[in-house]
């Protein structure tokens, strides 16, 4: 086997894995504020910015993913 | 068009730099060309930001004009969103987050226009910026805890039978230590990887033509909310680092 034919395989599944991951993190994070703000309407700013920081957090690893994968998919 | 060969990671729309170098460079200009890039896109930020900056503080007015009270509202924006994290002490970290705050946004919008790159989609520029809040922190836990209270924080403030056992404040320091060196990379990876995602993005939505119009909007308004939310992140977790290297008061 090939190591091109290694890469072509392991790239796109590796990236879906990160996708996949990173959509059950922000699922939780949001159902979470959704619940906060249901509580409390009135700390819907506070909830909103922290969750987007939260957010952003967890995004960051599969954008981490992201450019691994584009370097990855310049040697194939 | 778009810089794309078979495959390749260089995705990047021609910026004036990179036109000038195309006609006027010599042989050795596509080595320097990103170095030249970003540090002309950083000075034209720095430049427009004090400008706006000195013109908005020339005269003093009780009743403000329209520029000086604009910038006020942004700096009570943000001595509000500092002191409120990092508690009344925070009054002389504002206008070093402000400061990045503001220089990050500039930087990640100037992507959006035409013929302008911006600099933070290269991994110099984060860095740089990622160092000075590493350095800024660890002089502030060094000057408010005192040398000897700097170890002490770093070793998780063994206190009791646990002071006295040499190998667990050791272990502690030392996990205390890869994660204060991580958070530089991980801000500076984070900046970066986004920028340039965004910029990777526009690239291939503009390579259309005509017919990629709906996407390249649609990219559009993704870079304007991923860049902002990229500034807040950077500078909210700034601010945690700078609190947690203050000392805590225990109940």
């Amino acid at each position: 086997m090939d190591y091109k034919i290694a890469l072509s395989i392991c790239i796109p599944i590796g990236l879906a894995i990160a996708a996949f991951g990173s959509a059950i993190g922000l699922g939780k994070a949001v159902s979470a504020a959704m619940e906060a703000t249901g509580r409390q309407p009135e700390a819907s700013m506070k909830i909103l910015v922290n969750m987007i920081a939260g957010c952003a957090l967890i995004e960051a690893l599969t954008i981490y993913a992201l450019v691994l994968s584009f370097q990855l998919m310049a040697k194939i | 068009m778009p810089e794309t060969h078979s495959v390749s990671t260089h995705f990047e729309l021609p910026n004036i730099i990179s036109i000038l170098g195309k006609r006027f460079g010599g042989a050795k200009f596509p080595e320097y060309a990103p170095i030249l890039e970003n540090i002309f896109f950083s000075l034209l930020v720095g430049f427009i930001l004090s400008f706006i900056a000195y013109r908005a503080s020339r005269k003093h007015s009780l009743v403000p004009g329209r520029l000086q009270s604009g910038v006020e509202l942004i700096v009570g924006f943000f001595d509000d969103f500092v002191c409120g994290i990092i508690g009344p002490q925070g009054r002389k970290f504002t206008p070093f987050i402000g400061t990045l705050f503001l220089y990050i946004l500039a930087m990640n919008l100037l992507g959006l226009i035409p013929f302008m790159k911006s600099p933070t989609s290269s991994l110099s520029t984060t860095a740089a910026l990622a160092l000075c809040v590493f350095f800024y922190v660890q002089y502030t836990a060094i000057k408010e805890n005192g040398p000897l209270g700097y170890i002490d924080h770093m070793m998780g403030r063994p206190r009791g039978i646990i002071a006295f056992t040499v190998f667990i404040p050791l272990l502690i320091f030392l996990i205390h230590l890869v994660s204060e060196v991580i958070r530089p990379l991980s801000l500076a990876l984070r900046l970066r990887s986004n920028v340039w995602a965004e910029d990777a993005l526009l690239t291939i939505a503009t390579g259309f033509g005509f017919a990629g119009i709906p996407l390249a909007v649609f990219s559009m308004f993704l870079t304007i909310l991923s860049s902002v939310i990229q500034a807040v992140v950077f500078c909210l977790l700034s601010t945690i680092y700078f609190t947690l290297a203050m000392p805590h008061e225990e109940h």
